[in-house]
């Protein structure tokens, strides 16, 4: 336990070290916060669509902000090098479970990505009015979606960074992860706007967990009922890819030993 | 007029102070502190068109700094540096075409190219005719051995070839004024002879070269000025065998004698000498001053005290000298 | 002339051993057409909802994420080596840069060759073609010529901010473009009308970093749409000062490069 906590520290330390760094990479998930704002402050100016009124995309594009910082401080990248320079022969060889320690840095810069949720939360509610918080058992749920967002976005971005050991190309994967996510948890647009056959399909993803989620059950559009079963999936996801996460990465690893490195 | 011209060159770096561990770093956000490190300080330095001149001095003596000063890769604090009477980065395109840079610790090669291919590029870059091109292949190709690298790839050069190679393309638009920064380092004997003959026959061509290194092998026989830097200054400007006759007058006469002398006997009779026993007795070193007595006269007096069996006089090497003044056993007056 | 010519030498340089990395290609082009996909599904499934956003129409708008991404894939398939900058200066790679008789950032522009900018190039000039062809522009030879202008003046203007932001890292000591990756981000804003932001960023994206002539401005005028439509006219203007200001903050910035190793 304590060589995990002293992996999680050394991540945020990194992390503060290139602290411009740090803000800037998260001026993606920032910039879309503004652009669609800015969007949906236009189009619903008038009447709600689907049911969604503007404080409502309001609150929904803060949860979808909130959501898209969390674990992004990942170190995915040193990772992705880490594994086509073949470095990666070096993390094999302390005594610590690779997935667990990843995690670990993970969750190290955990804290520094909520304070910053906190700043950026803060500063819209200032400029645009506030938000209805959910009460008694959404809440509840909230928190459980938010706690499971943890490890899920974290295993979703493990295994994509893993396909290294298989494409010599990270970036591809990357924007092609980004991309998708993009769209299927529902951070771009909320799901109810697709058509309704790739709606189902990305409600049932485990990608869904990672905005769609969490966001829903804050605007209290789900019942307590469809809620739990909204987390039950959330919950589904994180051990299926926990579990298959591994078997990826020992087959990664017969690929590494395979060919040398 | 001198071909580079360097006048009371100065350059600062500036670090960021950071503080040790997740504190450290947090202070640094708010509050950032620098220190200041002077490379070079306060350097004056000209080189005549032609004249090969030797860099020297211990790491981080700021040899490279000055380098990439007098190449216009940096710009400096104060003072400044004319090329041919140009202002290197004012005038960046002409002196580039004018001077050659090789930096032994770094290539200029391209990493997924053949050889040929980044000597064209630098070809068409530095706008040489065709003719000319071959031409100066050829010539490395004499000296260098450069065909046979020709079709190897950057990144699969060795350190020996991708030497040879980055020569080749510091050197491929004729310069007349030539950088050699560590061009021997990491070498291997055999190579490394054939880089230095290179080096002279650039020198006997006319080119001005100057020559840092810090192994000491590859100016002896190839320059007659030696310039010492040390902590950012300029130590010694000077000739090269001056340097030992300035700073290293001392001689050993190591002798070997048929009986026993006292070593007060000895004393008495070489005033201004300093006489030691060596391993086995009847061994003796004696150290001396050799403007103040000169061996023969050493050897007269000791053949008049007792029969020698055998003696041989060591003289410092340029080597020897210069690493006591590195390591500040001999201090060179300014 | 010679210094066009030199340049697409040196970045053909790279163009062969490019195309050992096949896989490469196929996996980044993927990504970013599916990138693009994703666009248009996102800007379909609100449009289904509304017919105009603030008198835009799905494919005037469609128009704008074209001309950004048009922009981006120039900047990746010709000048793709300015993002590596932050990494040279960080290692001290300039050196030899720097004592060759041709400009520094080209040197820098032309040490990489992004292929990915490729598929941006179609998906772009797709969007922007099915978007023209959609619209009622009356085309005289005056407008294919002023829309060649504005094109070119477009692609000017993301290239010199690219440059300008990426020169920055002369001043950073960060070893990563970030601070320019994240301008690029902002850039991303200029996918919409500019009309639906605060003034604030109106001023950011109009004036600071103009962004918003890449797409918003030109096509307003093109369109004859929205309001101080003729802004766009000033899209080469723009262009000659972004070039200008890039040029001189990479000029400032080589000044206080240090090098490595001291």
């Amino acid at each position: 336990m304590r060589s995990y906590r002293a992996l999680a520290r050394a991540a945020a330390r990194a992390a503060l070290a290139y602290r411009l760094s740090l803000l800037l990479g998260m001026g993606a998930v920032l910039v879309q916060l503004v652009a669609l704002l800015a969007v949906w402050r236009v189009v619903l100016a008038q009447s709600p669509i689907n049911g969604f009124t503007w404080p409502q995309m309001r609150a929904y594009l803060l949860v979808a902000f909130a959501a898209g910082i969390v674990v992004s401080i990942l170190g995915d990248f040193r990772m992705a090098y880490r594994i086509l320079d073949g470095d990666v022969a070096l993390d094999l060889v302390k005594p610590v479970d690779y997935q667990k320690a990843r995690f670990a840095e993970s969750l190290g810069g955990l804290w520094i990505e909520l304070a910053l949720i906190g700043v950026v939360v803060g500063v819209t509610l200032a400029f645009t009015g506030g938000v209805d918080l959910p009460a008694g058992a959404g809440a509840a749920l909230f928190v459980a979606s938010m706690l499971l967002l943890v490890p899920l976005k974290f295993l979703i971005v493990y295994v994509s960074t893993l396909a290294c050991f298989w494409t010599q190309n990270f970036m591809g994967v990357q924007w092609a992860r980004l991309a998708v996510v993009n769209l299927l948890s529902g951070a771009l647009i909320p799901l109810v706007y697709l058509p309704h056959w790739l709606a189902t399909a990305a409600q049932w993803s485990p990608f869904a967990g990672l905005t769609s989620t969490p966001a829903l059950i804050f605007l209290g559009r789900v019942d307590a009922g469809e809620g739990l079963l909204l987390v039950a999936v959330q919950l589904g996801w994180v051990l299926v890819l926990w579990f298959g996460a591994r078997l990826v990465w020992r087959a990664a690893l017969r690929r590494l030993t395979v060919n040398g490195g | 007029m001198p071909i580079v011209e360097a006048r009371d060159l100065t350059k600062v770096f500036r670090r960021p102070d950071k503080g040790s561990g997740l504190a450290g770093s947090f202070k640094h956000l708010f509050a950032r502190r620098y220190s200041d490190k002077v490379a070079v300080d306060h350097i004056d330095l000209s080189i005549e068109a032609g004249e090969a001149v030797a860099y020297v001095g211990p790491n981080g003596a700021g040899k490279s700094t000055t380098v990439k000063l007098l190449s216009g890769i940096l710009v400096p604090t104060t003072g400044q540096v004319r090329i041919d009477g140009l202002h290197p980065q004012r005038d960046r395109t002409t002196v580039a075409h004018r001077i050659g840079v090789l930096f032994g610790q770094r290539t200029q090669l391209w990493w997924d190219l053949p050889v040929s291919e980044s000597l064209a590029v630098l070809r068409d870059i530095y706008g040489v005719d065709h003719a000319t091109y071959r031409q100066r292949l050829a010539r490395f190709d004499d000296v260098l051995e450069l065909g046979e690298l020709l079709p190897v790839i950057g990144r699969k050069l060795s350190l020996g070839q991708r030497m040879r190679a980055d020569l080749a393309a510091a050197l491929i638009h004729g310069p007349q004024v030539v950088y050699l920064d560590e061009p021997t380092i990491g070498l291997d004997l055999a190579v490394k002879d054939r880089v230095r003959e290179f080096f002279r026959s650039l020198r006997d061509e006319g080119t001005t070269v100057m020559l840092t290194s810090h192994d000491l092998a590859d100016i002896e026989g190839f320059c007659r000025r030696l310039v010492i830097i040390d902590a950012g200054r300029i130590i010694f400007d000077g000739d090269l065998v001056g340097v030992k006759d300035t700073f290293a007058r001392e001689r050993i006469l190591h002798v070997e004698t048929a009986r026993p002398v006292p070593l007060e006997t000895l004393r008495d009779s070489l005033p201004g000498a300093e006489v030691t026993v060596e391993d086995t007795p009847q061994r003796y070193a004696v150290r001396f001053d050799r403007f103040a007595v000169s061996a023969g006269q050493v050897v007269t007096v000791l053949a008049g005290l007792t029969d020698l069996v055998d003696f041989r006089v060591d003289e410092p090497s340029i080597e020897d000298v210069i690493r006591r003044v590195y390591s500040g056993e001999l201090v060179l007056p300014r | 002339m010679r210094t066009a010519r030199l340049y697409l030498r040196l970045l053909g340089a790279h163009f062969r051993s490019l195309l050992e990395y096949e896989t490469d290609f196929l996996i980044l082009a993927g990504a970013t057409v599916l990138m693009q996909v994703v666009n248009i599904v996102f800007l379909a499934a609100l449009f289904a909802k509304v017919p105009v956003l603030n008198g835009w129409t799905f494919w005037s708008v469609l128009m704008m994420f074209g001309a950004v991404a048009l922009a981006e894939g120039v900047g990746s398939l010709f000048f793709d080596g300015m993002w590596n900058l932050a990494w040279h200066i960080n290692r001290g790679e300039l050196d030899y840069y720097l004592v060759r008789p041709y400009p520094v950032a080209l040197q820098v522009s032309s040490a990489a060759l992004g292929i990915n900018g490729l598929s941006n190039i179609v998906t772009g000039s797709l969007m922007i073609g099915a978007g023209l062809a959609h619209s009622a522009v009356d085309w005289t030879p005056w407008r294919v010529g002023l829309a060649v202008l504005l094109l070119i003046s477009s692609v000017v203007i993301k290239v010199s901010i690219n440059l300008a932001t990426n020169a920055v890292c002369f001043w950073l000591s960060s070893p990563s473009p970030m601070f320019a990756f994240a301008m690029h981000q902002v850039g991303d804003l200029a996918r919409f009308p500019l009309s639906i932001y605060p003034l604030a960023l109106k001023a950011v994206l109009g004036v600071a970093l103009p962004f918003a002539f890449i797409s918003y401005f030109p096509i307003a005028y093109l369109l004859d749409t929205g309001p101080s439509r003729w802004l766009g006219l000033l899209t080469p203007l723009a262009a000659v000062y972004c070039a200008g200001v890039a040029a001189l903050v990479f000029q400032r910035g080589l000044r206080r490069y240090e090098s490595a190793g001291n």
